[in-house]
């Protein structure tokens, strides 16, 4: 007995797909960024010799290895960062051209598809926002101090150390808290710091880089938040596919999800109409939108 | 004995296989962006935003906006100086031993008069210092001081016309295929107050490395729009016909020519 919800709108399953597209390329895309100067530093400026994060190549007899090297902590990361094995030998490059956008090293290929996508990703964002805040539905996850007492419970729940979950909406506690910092912390902030790179911005707004601790420490915040993005994704892709991944995709394509204990939302009036794959009460025009009727 | 190295042998065979799927959808991936960046069609979609990005910030920085400028312990003690190297010609090297006798700026193009300008003629023409920060495409950052002449006190001598609207610098410096540098910016950044042509840097003679006798200076814009080893400015209404048509030695090259991002 299948009971169908409607839980994805047509803008949210859009704009989810588009963003992971631009998510995705803006990743590959900064690395090849990075590369051109694979260090990290703090304040307005980049002496060399205070570079406290660095990925690099050393000749070792012959031998090129790589080395991440944090404060005074190294470590070999031959064979993935520093150095790649090509036709040619081995080739000094921090991340490997597999996960970089283009492959080739090449700086200003980087820049072209970093500020394509970061314009699409931008406005992307911004349709999402305007249309679920229109809605309502970015309630339904924004995470409020009740939320965080119910934390603990949700970690032993998913622990197997507590028989009941304490969700109570249709997200969880640490749902709403990975959806609230990414929605409201990590994305601000991310493009905050991008734009804080820009030299034409800089002159306007003196205060822009001077948040962060200055240009450099802007750059250093950008790459870090990225790893952040990257973690919030991984765990992201982790709770689908250990959640029913065939349920959870269908429903970000299609926006219906079978729910166990739910009425089924047909009892409620509603159908899916086959042209659109859209929801519609019946009693109404079939031509409707039938998108209201998620709020139910 | 015989069933276990089979097992061993199924065990590999699938590592194998996987490692194998999993090189060949890196490559795969990997191949895919290339070519894609290579596509024409596709690389003009990517690089159709810099019009938005120079509109955009153009637009956020409104004008008489200055860059910030930092004091004198901010200055960086290690200042690289990327780029090509410096035109190591015997008329270059003759004239920067002895203070640049025969050196002169030439300015000209869309203008009402065109001029020639010695160093001593551009050091007793009104200055400007500045302790600015430079920010290089790569993504590093230094301090230095700068002291030359405001871009805009030339542009009031030599008037240029109402069509005129690309500052074009051409250089002395070249690469190893012996293409010569130069830059392009437009009236907007050449009328800044604190784009510059610099003489001096931190204090000092402009050293070699850096560009001398002169290098622009403009603090809306990225090191690589920064001309050094100028030897001519000419006024444009286009750069289209100039070197491969883009505005630049760097743009040539596939880097923006909007280079506030």
């Amino acid at each position: 007995m299948a009971n169908l919800a409607y839980r994805h709108n047509r803008i949210t399953r859009l704009t989810h797909w588009v963003n992971a597209l631009a998510l995705l390329i803006l990743f590959m895309s900064g690395l090849q960024i990075f590369n051109a100067y694979p260090h990290l530093h703090w304040g307005s400026k980049a002496e060399p010799e205070e570079a406290f994060f660095s990925i690099y190549a050393a000749d070792e007899d012959g031998d090129i290895r790589g080395y991440a090297r944090f404060f005074g902590w190294r470590v070999d990361t031959t064979g993935i960062l520093g150095v790649q094995q090509t036709d040619m030998g081995p080739f000094p490059r921090a991340f490997p051209s597999w996960i970089t956008i283009p492959g080739f090293f090449w700086l200003a290929g980087g820049r072209r598809w970093h500020f394509f996508f970061a314009w699409l990703f931008a406005l992307n964002g911004f349709l999402y926002f305007l249309y679920n805040l229109g809605r309502g539905h970015m309630r339904k996850f924004l995470f409020s101090p009740y939320d965080a007492g119910k934390i603990l419970p949700m970690i032993l729940y998913y622990l197997r150390l507590r028989s009941e979950s304490p969700q109570e909406g249709e997200y969880n506690p640490l749902q709403k808290m990975a959806y609230t910092g990414v929605f409201f912390i990590l994305t601000p902030l991310i493009i905050l710091s991008g734009l804080a790179m820009s030299p034409q911005l800089d002159v306007a707004f003196n205060w822009l880089p001077a948040i962060f601790g200055g240009r450099q420490s802007a750059r250093t915040v950008h790459f870090l938040l990225t790893f952040l993005f990257a973690f919030f994704t991984f765990g992201h892709i982790f709770m689908v596919i250990t959640t029913g991944m065939i349920n959870n995709m269908r429903c970000m394509v299609t926006g219906w999800y079978i729910e166990k204990g739910l009425k089924d939302s047909r009892d409620e009036g509603l159908t899916l109409n086959p042209e659109t794959l859209e929801p519609t009460e019946v009693v109404s025009k079939p031509e409707s939108e039938g998108l209201r009727n998620e709020q139910k | 004995m015989n069933k276990n190295s089979q097992a061993i042998s199924r065990r590999k065979l699938l590592l194998g296989a996987l490692q194998g799927a999993g090189v060949l959808l890196l490559s795969g991936c990997e191949n895919i962006f290339n070519q894609l960046h290579q596509n024409r069609k596709v690389l003009s979609l990517l690089e159709s935003v810099e019009g938005l990005n120079r509109r955009l910030l153009r637009f956020l920085t409104g004008s008489n906006k200055l860059a910030q400028e930092f004091s004198e312990k901010d200055i960086s003690r290690t200042f690289k100086p990327n780029g090509n190297p410096p035109p190591f010609t015997m008329e270059y090297v003759k004239n920067a031993m002895s203070g640049w006798p025969s050196w002169k700026l030439e300015v000209g193009g869309l203008v009402k008069q065109p001029g020639q300008f010695s160093l001593n003629d551009l050091k007793a023409m009104p200055a400007r210092s500045q302790i600015t920060r430079h920010d290089c495409v790569e993504g590093w950052s230094a301090i230095g001081k700068w002291k030359g002449v405001p871009l805009i006190e030339i542009v009031k001598l030599v008037q240029p016309q109402p069509e005129a609207r690309y500052a074009v610098f051409y250089c002395l410096d070249t690469d190893t295929e012996g293409n010569n540098f130069y830059e392009s910016i437009d009236m907007v950044d050449a009328s800044h107050p604190q784009t510059i042509l610099a003489y001096e840097m931190n204090d000092r003679p402009l050293p070699v490395e850096h560009g001398a006798p002169l290098r622009l200076r403009v603090e809306t814009q990225l090191g690589y729009k920064m001309a050094k080893y100028i030897q001519r400015i000419e006024f444009v209404a286009s750069y289209k016909e100039i070197s491969q048509g883009r505005g630049g030695y760097w743009e040539d090259r596939g880097y923006e020519w909007y280079a506030g991002i």
